[in-house]
């Protein structure tokens, strides 16, 4: 197990080299730069943004400097960031007696953000990413809560009543996009019975319906995968051995048919997790949320390339983590699964 | 007896909670809070820099926090005095000498406390704000360290500023000089009438030396800066909102005069979000998004609270006069006079535009009006547009190939290039090919190689015509994406710029955008913007032309 584990993370090295370096490439292969704009900036001032930001290096050097601020960390005067380039997730004292005073292990730089001239990307991390993550797990329980006992009762009783409503509550969550349920959602509960706040973050209150409406749409996929994967266990000799020992309905289906039948489920969870807790663009624009989602939409089309690379990059670290943690559940839901 | 422990404990929780929300409900109520989003957009503000600021968002809040050594009246675009209460102009009418205000200290707000609070300097004096900040300000904003996005506006202005940003010429050799602790001098390179209102553009305000070099990138946080006008940074929530506080300290002038409210609440919001947070009441004043307009219109109640005013900015088409066959005068006077402007202010962007017949906007110092010239420019006209595309077709033997109509696919663009795509087909019978490219896709193209027809636009950055007319199509300018180079042209703007007699000045921009859209037809102006907002009526709001808000004006009640 161990080492699956050890050979599985260098791999994931490997993947995360080889977005940045695909990322790297094409954002810089698109036209446009970080500053052009309605009203052109003159050459001089050009030349010296490209140059403070280094975009007139080489593109191998900018783009093996930018892996090296991320990967080697530096012992560096000062606590506090003055300069948003030289701003590091990790800062760690050092011992003066063996560097001199005011020195500073420093790991992990993203880069500035040229959308913000006074924050970097490690600042969106700090600030906008626990804002994304809240939301996103509160998508996450609510697309649970709603999606696995909508499948479950789907598939219990497959073609009555129970299984058209549950199912058609699926196919109205899947088609109907977040950027039409949300602002309706939105003016309902909102703007018309003022039961809940229109737009801002920071409450209880102000999570309800972003938390739902990412969470709906979610929950139509689970309930759908959960409906066919235990309709499909129900089937199975074994179940059949379970009833004929005797066991209650109840064991049945709770012990040994919903364990089984998770695995679809949970496959899934790893992408949709990492896709909610990074932030959704449109539910954060509609109810205002300073979360990370819209970051990954602006930094494109504003050629913000640190925020670019960040935001990918954050976003494919945790679906790699989050697909090893599914990976290493199978074993412990399907016993039969091994790493060898 | 656990259970009612428990209860007492619940009561006392419920009690205490109730009786906080009291005092807080109170406490709200004592203060005059507005609540706004006029200029704002779903996404932070890039900074409140004054030397790095470029868009109206970020000048939105840097007008509140540093005023300039003049200001312009938010009602008619006049001079006013700004922290300089007088200047005088030398006989040669090339060097300028302000004389500031001596009670304006730096002040910062401290969270401890909750109150703005003045800055005292090591030896625990308050800092005022000397000609010494004025001096480095404007050195700040200038230096090609400092990259400033407008620093381009200044070389015309401050004699020594164009070596400088260049790198061919260091600090001291920018002709801006404290005298003395109270007293700046400027020297310009040339005598320009309008020069005291540049001096008052935000690139050139006072900042905090000792805080830039203390906080870095970072002196613009809440917690780093220090200002001095009417109001004081509160908070800055990225993403979310920046929170202004009435400045006790700000020395009120009959121009400048105390707020009236105690905080003004920006909040960063698309404008959709920010029309049902303005029904749900909990915004004051609201940018309206063109897509409401009929709505607002049709509502009896909503109709009363619209506002509709200036704003200083020109939509137009440009036209590459050096690629074939664009390069054709016929051609491009007949797709101007084919663009029926009414039809696209009353069809596609409804929020009151005006068709416009010259690229200068009323309103500006100088820009010719509706009123004085009413037949000048170009105006739409099918029957006239019909007779230039004969004489096109002519010199283009027989036959317009089809063209390219290039836009960044943002806002109402796509709508509008379609009606004059069709406009085009209907009048001319010409074939008109839309090319819709991302924002930074279209501006690189534009600038590097412009396409034979291109959307465009130009906003203020000060109040004159001179900012339109010379600096967009003078042959030397680097905005000047349409090859126009015309001689008389230029002669006609270069000595606008130097002429003082008001009406001279407007009699020669008139002749210059004849030539401009006329007579050369280098671009077809579309319609002049207008501001579209929603103002609550328990909110007085200063009536501003600038396309900037005075908040130091409003009240609210």
């Amino acid at each position: 197990m161990a080492q699956y584990i050890t050979r599985r993370f260098l791999w994931m090295l490997m993947v995360l080299f080889v977005i940045s370096l695909i990322t790297f490439l094409l954002m810089h292969s698109v036209p446009g730069g970080p500053f052009d704009g309605e009203k052109k900036i003159s050459a001089n001032t050009l030349e010296i943004l490209n140059k403070k930001y280094h975009l007139s290096d080489p593109i191998t050097k900018q783009y093996l400097d930018y892996i090296g601020d991320i990967v080697v960390p530096r012992v560096l005067p000062g606590a506090k960031a003055i300069d948003t380039a030289e701003d590091y997730l990790v800062v760690i004292p050092v011992p003066q007696a063996l560097f001199g005073p005011n020195q500073y292990l420093k790991w992990i730089n993203l880069g500035p953000t040229f959308a913000s001239r006074s924050r970097s990307v490690n600042d969106i991390l700090r600030d906008n990413f626990p804002i994304s993550v809240q939301l996103g797990v509160a998508a996450l329980v609510i697309s649970l809560a709603i999606g696995m006992p909508l499948g479950i009762i789907s598939a219990l009783k497959p073609n009555t009543p129970y299984d058209y409503l549950g199912m058609g509550t699926a196919i109205l969550g899947v088609s109907v996009p977040v950027i039409i349920s949300a602002p309706l959602l939105q003016y309902f509960f909102s703007v018309q019975l003022k039961a809940l706040p229109v737009t801002g973050w920071g409450n209880i209150q102000s999570m309800i319906l972003p938390a739902f409406a990412l969470g709906f749409v979610n929950s139509a996929i689970i309930a759908r995968l959960t409906r066919a994967s235990l309709l499909q266990v129900m089937g199975e000799d074994y179940i059949r051995t379970a009833r004929a020992k005797g066991l209650s309905e109840r064991v049945v289906i709770m012990v040994h048919a919903l364990k089984n039948s998770l695995i679809p489920v949970v496959t899934v969870l790893g992408p949709l997790f990492a896709g909610l807790v990074t932030g959704t663009f449109v539910v954060e624009t509609v109810f205002g949320i300073p979360g990370m989602g819209k970051y990954f939409v602006t930094s494109i089309t504003g050629r913000d390339y640190p925020v670019i690379m960040g935001t990918i990059l954050i976003y494919a670290f945790i679906l790699v983590v989050m697909n090893l943690f599914v990976d290493v559940g199978y074993a412990w839901l399907d016993p039969r699964i091994r790493f060898d | 007896m656990l259970r009612s422990r428990n209860f007492v404990r619940f009561m006392a929780v419920a009690v205490l909670t109730v009786a906080l929300t009291a005092v807080g409900l109170v406490h709200a109520q004592d203060k005059k809070i507005i609540t706004t989003g006029i200029n704002m957009v779903g996404s932070d503000l890039e900074t409140i820099d004054p030397g790095l600021a470029q868009t109206v968002s970020s000048v939105e809040a840097i007008n509140e926090l540093f005023v300039g050594l003049t200001s312009t009246n938010p009602k008619d675009n006049s001079l006013i005095p700004g922290i300089a209460s007088s200047y005088d102009v030398s006989s040669d009418s090339l060097t300028f000498t302000f004389h500031l205000a001596d009670n304006i200290p730096w002040v910062r707000y401290n969270k401890d406390t909750d109150a703005v609070e003045e800055v005292k300097d090591d030896k625990g004096a308050v800092r005022m704000v000397t000609a010494q900040d004025v001096v480095y300000g404007i050195v700040r904003g200038l230096d090609p360290k400092t990259a400033s996005p407008y620093a381009y506006v200044y070389p015309d202005f401050i004699a020594g500023a164009g070596d400088f940003e260049a790198g061919k010429a260091t600090a001291a050799d920018v002709k801006v000089k404290a005298v003395d602790a109270k007293t700046v001098e400027i020297t310009a390179p040339a005598a320009i009438g309008f020069a005291p209102f540049i001096y008052g553009l935000w690139t050139l305000r006072p900042v905090p030396q000792w805080a830039i070099e203390a906080s870095g990138d970072k002196w613009t946080e809440a917690e780093n800066i220090n200002t001095y006008g009417p109001f004081a940074l509160k908070e800055w929530a990225h993403d979310t909102g920046l929170t202004l506080i009435k400045n006790p300290f700000w020395p009120a002038t009959a121009d400048i005069p105390a707020p009236k409210v105690d905080e003004v609440v920006l909040r960063f919001l698309d404008p959709q979000q920010q029309y049902a947070e303005y029904q749900a009441g909990n915004m004051d004043a609201i940018t309206l998004d063109p897509t409401f307009i009929d709505q607002v219109k049709a509502d009896a109640t909503l109709s009363k609270e619209y506002v509709n005013g200036n704003s200083f900015c020109t939509y137009y088409t440009g036209f590459n006069t050096l690629k074939a066959p664009m390069d054709n005068v016929h051609l491009r006077r007949a797709l101007s006079l084919a663009i029926d402007r009414q039809s696209i202010v009353d069809n596609v962007t409804k929020g009151g535009q005006i068709p416009a017949q010259w690229f200068a906007r009323p309103g500006l110092t100088a820009a010719p009006t509706l009123q004085d010239y009413p037949d000048l420019g170009i105006k739409s006209n099918a029957d006239e547009a019909k007779k230039e595309i004969e004489l096109a077709k002519k010199d283009l033997g027989g036959t317009i190939p089809q063209l390219t109509f290039a836009y960044g696919d943002v806002g109402t663009n796509a709508a509008i290039s379609q009606a004059i795509q069709q406009m085009w087909t209907d009048t001319l019978g010409v074939t008109v090919q839309l090319t819709a490219m991302d924002s930074k896709t279209y501006f690189s193209k534009v600038h590097e190689d412009p396409p034979q027809i291109y959307r465009s636009g130009w906003c203020k950055d000060y109040s004159d015509a001179d900012n339109f007319d010379n600096v967009v199509f003078h042959s030397g300018s680097t905005q000047n994406d349409t090859g126009f180079a015309n001689a008389d042209f230029d002669k006609l703007v270069d000595g606008a710029r130097l002429e003082t007699d008001l009406k001279k000045r407007t009699d020669a921009y008139a002749k210059a955008e004849d030539i401009l859209v006329n007579q050369v037809a280098a671009m077809a102006p579309v319609y002049w913007y207008t501001t579209n907002l929603m103002v609550k009526p328990n909110i007085e709001r200063a009536e501003s032309v600038t396309g900037n808000e005075a908040y130091y004006l409003w009240d609210k009640s």
